[in-house]
């Protein structure tokens, strides 16, 4: 691993996101971290792990190990690479506005909205679960028409729960409506 | 010829009135899905997975080769009719693609793609017949550390080829390698990293990590930038050419065939890099009319570059049926297929169920003639499939990627899983880390840890025993220089700084 430390950019004049100055403090170097600290949790979590000696050596934690000293060694030339201004190319995609800031309340609504559908999926059951899920994720990512919406999530409630719990013998949780369909 | 028996038997297998549905499904589903803004191959496949499940394993592979030339189909309808940048395989098509489609050769773009991926498809599927025996009879005699050489070669190509920062690409593989980490340790029984949570104990499938990853951290990341304005459809009608563009697209699709194939059988190759190399050779070799419009929506820039993708996507089967090895995300959704059936792709596959692989082997003709057939009449259906309001669309991704992960085991615990692994999914797009090394770190890690072991057995704990077969030392070293492609690389942009006007995909 020779100084993989700064990326190498492409010489064109393609636009990369995000051009701003750089700073110490960025919000990737939380993600640098996760990678160091997931390789001393992967050393430290395997340490209990009582190794069958019998295999000369070659138990359950050797490749822990290995994998957790690649990600503490990877971990530290990642940081040093966000410490020193270094910076990936965010994915591309075809409704994704690379330029725009990011919208942090659209992704706590989406991430509220799924873990609530979590929490309550296998009370209310799959079709309402699912409607609402779909409701409102649409209402968030702004969909103007919510009658429209609201109807949108019930039919594929409704099509998905017939197609593959009766369809496809697929065990999905009837909730409320048990007894009904 | 052995194998040509085979394959007839093959298609033997997949001509039956059922299979030819479920292939008719396949490639109906794969390109429908594939034609989404938004929605790769990867996904496309790690999305439809879930719905094999409930079929017999020959008629599920048949389904899934439909599901895999379909969805590489859809993604390059997208290109052409959408005026936004899409993924990186599909990017250059669009290039050429979408000038020509705003100049109103729009049918002319599509059907220089279809009937490009057609050519490509069936002649790099041939390819994989002839190629397929050969690479089993020289990969029988493999031993445990030449199957570790190759995960490792694998590894570093995958990370070092598909970022443009090196560090970042092995961060992303080194995830997947301890999510595959979790779980019970095969040969010992002994639980590692499960955290006291008992679901944990037979580790994170790997639909969960490819949904996560793909479809969760995708809607996660679009809701964070999502384009407001309203996404520009060119109109289309039934995709068609006239003699002129005959003349100008075949040699193209040859030349984008022959790029395909071999890169997509290569660790690393993928789609990006030869679908560039034939853009650029397209470009260099246009002459008249083709140079004039070259930048403008030329069809070279479309026939070659499609043809080269598609025949990628044959070439990465190579190495998955013949090594059990997975040379991109795609690859490693459909390894993790196999094994959902209990089957593990390598020689003794060819041995033991040749009806199952040249059953799917066949399907991909048939598959690729069913495409062609579908995608020319059906363009201005898909164009129509474009126009699904983003909000719409992004929810029911969601609801999918929620219904196909319940529907493994039932319980909700694999939800609040794929949720977390969506965060991460977010924060690699956000952050520029690819995905796909994660994915196929997380498939081949497994592999990688029990060939080593068995390797370091037979040896008796003497790790000399790792180079000590002359296939392992080439592979290592081939590893090695991978890892060192990104420096070179830098060092060369360095020198000259050549005004391309596309940096090659790395």
């Amino acid at each position: 691993m020779s100084s993989p430390d700064t990326p190498v950019r492409a010489p064109s004049g393609e636009p990369t996101a995000g051009e701003e100055p750089p700073r110490r403090w960025r919000p990737e170097l939380v993600l640098a971290l996760v990678v160091l600290a997931l390789g001393v949790l992967v050393i430290v979590g395997t340490l209990n792990v009582s190794a069958a000696a019998s295999q000369l050596g070659i138990g359950p934690r050797f490749f822990p190990t290995l994998v957790g000293g690649a990600m503490i060694v990877i971990g530290v030339f990642y940081v040093i690479d966000v410490l020193r201004g270094g910076q990936g190319d965010p994915e591309e995609s075809e409704d994704v506005d690379a330029g725009a800031p990011a919208d942090w309340r659209s992704v706590a609504l989406v991430s509220g909205i799924f873990l609530a559908f979590v929490t309550v999926l296998n009370v209310v059951g799959w079709i309402i679960g699912s409607a609402l899920l779909f409701f409102g994720l649409s209402v968030v990512l702004g969909a103007g028409h919510k009658v429209r919406a609201a109807v949108v999530g019930v039919v594929l409630g409704l099509v998905t729960y017939l197609l593959f719990v009766k369809g496809l013998g697929v065990t999905l949780p009837a909730g409320w409506l048990r007894g009904v369909l | 010829m052995d194998s040509l028996q085979l394959l007839i038997d093959g298609f033997g297998a997949a001509l039956t009135p059922v299979n030819l549905l479920y292939a008719l499904v396949g490639v109906t589903l794969g390109t429908l899905v594939g034609v989404l803004p938004g929605i790769g191959p990867a996904m496309t496949v790690a999305l439809l997975l879930p719905i094999t499940f409930t079929v017999p394993p020959a008629s599920a592979f048949i389904m899934f080769a439909g599901i895999y030339y379909g969805g590489m189909y859809g993604g390059s309808t997208t290109s052409i009719l959408l005026n936004t940048p899409g993924e990186s395989s599909s990017m250059i098509t669009a290039l050429e693609g979408n000038k020509m489609a705003r100049r109103g050769r729009a049918a002319q773009a599509l059907a220089t793609a279809a009937i490009g991926s057609f050519v490509a498809g069936t002649i790099a599927t041939a390819l994989l017949v002839v190629a397929a025996p050969a690479v089993v009879a020289f990969a029988i005699s493999f031993g445990p550390e030449d199957y570790f050489a190759l995960a490792i070669l694998a590894f570093t190509a995958v990370s070092a080829v598909l970022s443009r920062s090196l560090v970042r690409g092995l961060a992303s593989l080194g995830l997947g390698l301890v999510i595959g980490l979790i779980g019970i340790d095969q040969q010992t029984g002994q639980a590692r990293l499960t955290m006291g949570v008992p679901q944990l104990l037979d580790g994170i499938d790997v639909v969960i990590v490819a949904v996560g990853l793909f479809a969760l951290g995708e809607a996660l990341y679009v809701a964070s930038r999502l384009r407001h304005s309203t996404p520009e459809v060119v109109p289309v009608g039934r995709a068609w050419m006239g003699r002129a563009d005959w003349a100008r697209s075949w040699k193209p699709w040859l030349r984008g065939t022959a790029l395909g194939f071999p890169f997509g059988a290569l660790p690393g190759g993928g789609a990006e890099i030869p679908t560039f190399l034939s853009y650029a050779a397209e470009k260099k070799l246009a002459r008249g009319t083709a140079r004039e419009e070259y930048g403008k929506g030329a069809i070279e820039g479309v026939a070659g570059p499609e043809a080269a993708n598609n025949a990628s996507a044959a070439g990465t089967l190579v190495p998955l049926l013949t090594l059990g090895l997975p040379t991109s995300a795609t690859a490693a959704i459909l390894l993790a297929a196999f094994q959902q059936y209990g089957l593990q792709p390598g020689p003794q596959l060819f041995d033991h169920n040749p009806a199952l692989v040249w059953g799917m082997i066949a399907s991909l003709f048939i598959g690729n003639t069913m495409l062609l057939v579908l995608n020319l009449p059906l363009a201005p259906l898909w164009a129509r499939v474009l126009r699904i309001p983003r909000p719409y669309l992004y929810a029911g991704i969601v609801v999918f990627a929620a219904l196909g992960v319940y529907a493994l085991n039932g319980t909700v615990v694999d939800l609040v899983v794929l949720y977390v692994l969506g965060l991460l999914g977010f924060a690699m797009r956000r952050f520029g880390l690819p995905v796909a090394p994660a994915v196929i770190g997380m498939i081949l890690g497994p592999m990688a840890e029990i060939q080593l072991r068995r390797a370091l057995a037979i040896g008796a704990g003497d790790v000399s025993v790792l180079v000590k077969s002359p296939v392992a030392v080439v592979l290592l070293l081939l590893a090695l220089g991978a890892l060192l492609t990104p420096l070179v690389r830098k060092l060369a942009v360095r020198r000259e700084l050549a005004p391309t006007v596309i940096h090659e995909e790395d």
